[in-house]
């Protein structure tokens, strides 16, 4: 999956979910300043976001990274990993 | 001169108050807590009976400070904090709203400041009562809801801290989604202090100019069921609890202000 379709997905989740307007949700937006993501709502997020992915994230994800874009490099990360493992 | 003097009086019997205070803690950790260990085996019974001890001592603090002239209280709806398992919200204008409704609440549980429960004089009653500390991240939502559903009258406070004095009130949405995915109905307790002492980044000895009064009214439950259905997810749901709670709660505030 690219990033492209990843950031897609993303905030298809992040409007369904906390009801955030598209237009709020760009690559610079951070969680919890920008958008208002807190710690409970970051465990919802992931739950969401195996099905997505198809892998199971680990909760220190959500700990390191601050804004939309830090999500998409997690996640591509972690598929990355997944393909040359 | 009077009115100096009995000023005067009050930051005195507030340094005394505190002093009472942080001696009880002592007093519970040193003496009773440990006979406790001792003589009740079962850990159940030895945790309700701390709260219990909790419950009595900070009845006896209230009207210590009475005696003392630091406040006055009148007290509403009291009779619907007997029934277990409730989920208690309050808004949190002052140090001591917490001493007040484990007053009120004999089988309490609280989600205390994680740095209370290494504080010498509160860090005894916490472990023998097992209150939940608020350092565990989203695991405490769910601890909540156990707390709860196990029977304890949880006491929160919404807003995570005391209300400033100056600015909006703030509310987290730990509490509504407690509420929401519990669910859990909530039981409002609104507090009203007057003249306001005892507020966040105010030295306790600043008193206020006179006597404070507390009202304190326990309201109607807010059932919960309804709002999870029409929002159609529980972190939505959440948000809206949350600006529901808050606008309730400073409407209480602002008639606090002009009354």
């Amino acid at each position: 999956m690219t990033k492209t379709q990843l950031f897609e997905n993303l905030s298809q989740l992040l409007q369904e979910t906390f009801d955030i307007e598209p237009g709020r949700i760009t690559p610079e937006a951070r969680l919890r300043d920008d958008l208002d993501i807190d710690s409970i709502d970051a465990v919802d997020l992931l739950v969401k976001l195996k099905p997505v992915t198809g892998k199971r994230l680990p909760p220190e994800v959500f700990k390191s990274v601050r804004t939309i874009q830090d999500v998409v490099d997690a996640l591509h990360g972690l598929l990355d990993e997944s393909v040359a493992a | 001169m009077f009115e100096s003097l009995e000023r005067g009086w009050r930051v005195a019997a507030t340094g005394i108050a505190f002093t009472t205070f942080g001696l009880g803690g002592l007093a519970l950790r040193l003496l009773y807590f440990p006979l406790l260990s001792l003589c009740v085996r079962e850990r159940g019974r030895r945790t309700r009976l701390a709260r219990l001890a909790v419950h009595h001592s900070f009845r006896l603090f209230i009207e210590w400070m009475r005696v003392l002239g630091i406040l006055r209280y009148r007290i509403e709806g009291v009779e619907k904090l007997a029934r277990p398992g409730l989920l208690i919200l309050a808004n949190h204008p002052t140090l001591i709203d917490v001493v007040f409704l484990v007053s009120l609440v004999p089988n309490a549980d609280c989600v205390v400041k994680a740095s209370l429960a290494t504080n010498p004089f509160t860090r005894g009653p916490i472990e023998a009562t097992g209150y939940l500390c608020n350092d565990s991240g989203p695991g405490l939502v769910q601890d909540c809801i156990e707390s709860v559903k196990a029977g304890n009258n949880l006491i929160i406070f919404p807003e995570g801290t005391r209300t400033p004095i100056r600015g909006p009130m703030t509310l987290q949405r730990g509490a509504a989604n407690i509420a929401v995915r519990g669910p859990c109905n909530i039981t409002p307790v609104t507090i009203r202090c007057e003249p306001l002492g005892l507020t966040k980044g105010t030295p306790w000895w600043k008193v206020p100019p006179s006597r404070m009064n507390f009202t304190i009214v326990v309201r109607d439950d807010i059932d919960v069921a309804p709002l999870v259905d029409e929002a159609g997810g529980e972190a939505l749901a959440a948000r809206h609890l949350t600006a529901r709670l808050h606008d309730f709660f400073s409407r209480e505030t602002r008639r606090h202000a002009g009354a």
